[in-house]
């Protein structure tokens, strides 16, 4: 006599429960209709491609001013840095934004413009290939 | 059925030959449509999900790498369109909590009567959670074959054995009258 634990038993009870599942057939028609999902689907124009050499300026400048962003953000953060633990700075302004603007107004307008200029030129390339495309 | 045959078709098919797919369908309609009702338990939506399966297997047949069998590849398409297609409109279970075990159905030798008892664990297997029922589905498709499965899953064996084990260790925790029955084999 060889003892059966109860998992052995039970997954040997589900084995022939679940190996026990009936098949079904397909129905007659079921490969014609495959066939004709298919055969419309081979006909069917191809999807328009993605229009690259189009998108790509407008791609290219939002990158770009993505990046310049970034870069005005760490040269914003490393100036911020260095003059953070001056205590003067601690006492007079609490707010890193109004810091920015009392101590670094020109960089920063300089890069604020740099990113309208950005936006304006991205802006007006897109209308105009949209009015190309009408 | 052949490997190479579905090879012939699918150069066939990629070579502008669209007739040629339906040897494909022919050999592996059942498959599939079974496939799909083990998930769903609906006969036409079951041959719906498979020609959804199909008509993606036609799309991608390009990408089909010849180093994996065709079946293989075939099934763990299949099993995407199968697991979208649920997502999207579930099929009808019910909670695992609410999976009632047979009242009182014992059969003159002291058993479950079979019928209910296997329905009972079938809708138990339905009510698991998605990776666990698909494990449970895959492995029975597949006739015990655990590797065939985690092939069709994507998965490592090893993951599966983990999923069946605690699939069934879900499954008797549910279902205690029926799968809890520790007993004595002659050898």
């Amino acid at each position: 006599m060889t003892r059966w634990t109860a998992r052995e038993r039970n997954d040997d009870e589900l084995n022939h429960i679940l190996s026990g599942e009936g098949e079904i057939l397909p129905s007659s028609g079921f490969a014609a209709s495959v066939m004709d999902a298919v055969r419309r689907e081979a006909a069917a124009p191809p999807p328009i491609p993605f229009p690259w050499k189009r998108a790509l300026p407008g791609l290219l400048a939002g990158v770009s001013a993505v990046a310049l962003v970034l870069v005005a953000m760490v040269v914003a953060a490393t100036h911020l840095g260095g003059t953070a633990v001056s205590p003067e700075l601690a006492l007079s302004s609490p707010s890193a934004v109004a810091f920015l603007f009392r101590e670094n107004v020109r960089s920063v307008a300089g890069w604020t413009l740099l990113a309208l200029l950005l936006t304006f030129v991205s802006l007006k390339l897109s209308m105009r290939l949209a009015a190309g495309e009408a | 059925m052949s490997a190479s045959e579905d090879q012939i078709d699918v150069e066939r098919v990629l070579a502008g030959d669209i007739a040629a797919f339906e040897g494909i369908v022919r050999r592996w309609q059942g498959p599939l449509i079974n496939l799909a009702y083990r998930f769903c338990h609906d006969r036409g939506r079951s041959e719906e999900m498979a020609q959804e399966a199909f008509l993606r297997a036609y799309r991608g047949l390009g990408q089909w790498r010849r180093d994996a069998i065709f079946s293989t590849w075939l099934f763990a398409l299949a099993i995407n369109v199968y697991r979208s297609e649920l997502r999207r409109i579930p099929a009808q279970t019910v909670a695992l909590e609410d999976i009632a075990e047979p009242a009182d159905t014992r059969a003159p030798d002291g058993g479950f009567e079979g019928r209910d008892r296997d329905a009972t664990v079938r809708r138990a297997v339905g009510a698991l959670p998605e990776k666990y029922r698909e494990t449970l589905i895959l492995y029975y498709f597949h006739e015990l074959d655990v590797g065939a499965a985690a092939r069709s899953l994507g998965l490592p064996e090893g993951t599966v054995k983990a999923r069946l084990s605690r699939g069934r260790e879900i499954l008797r925790s549910k279902l205690p009258q029926l799968l809890a029955v520790p007993c004595l084999k002659e050898a």
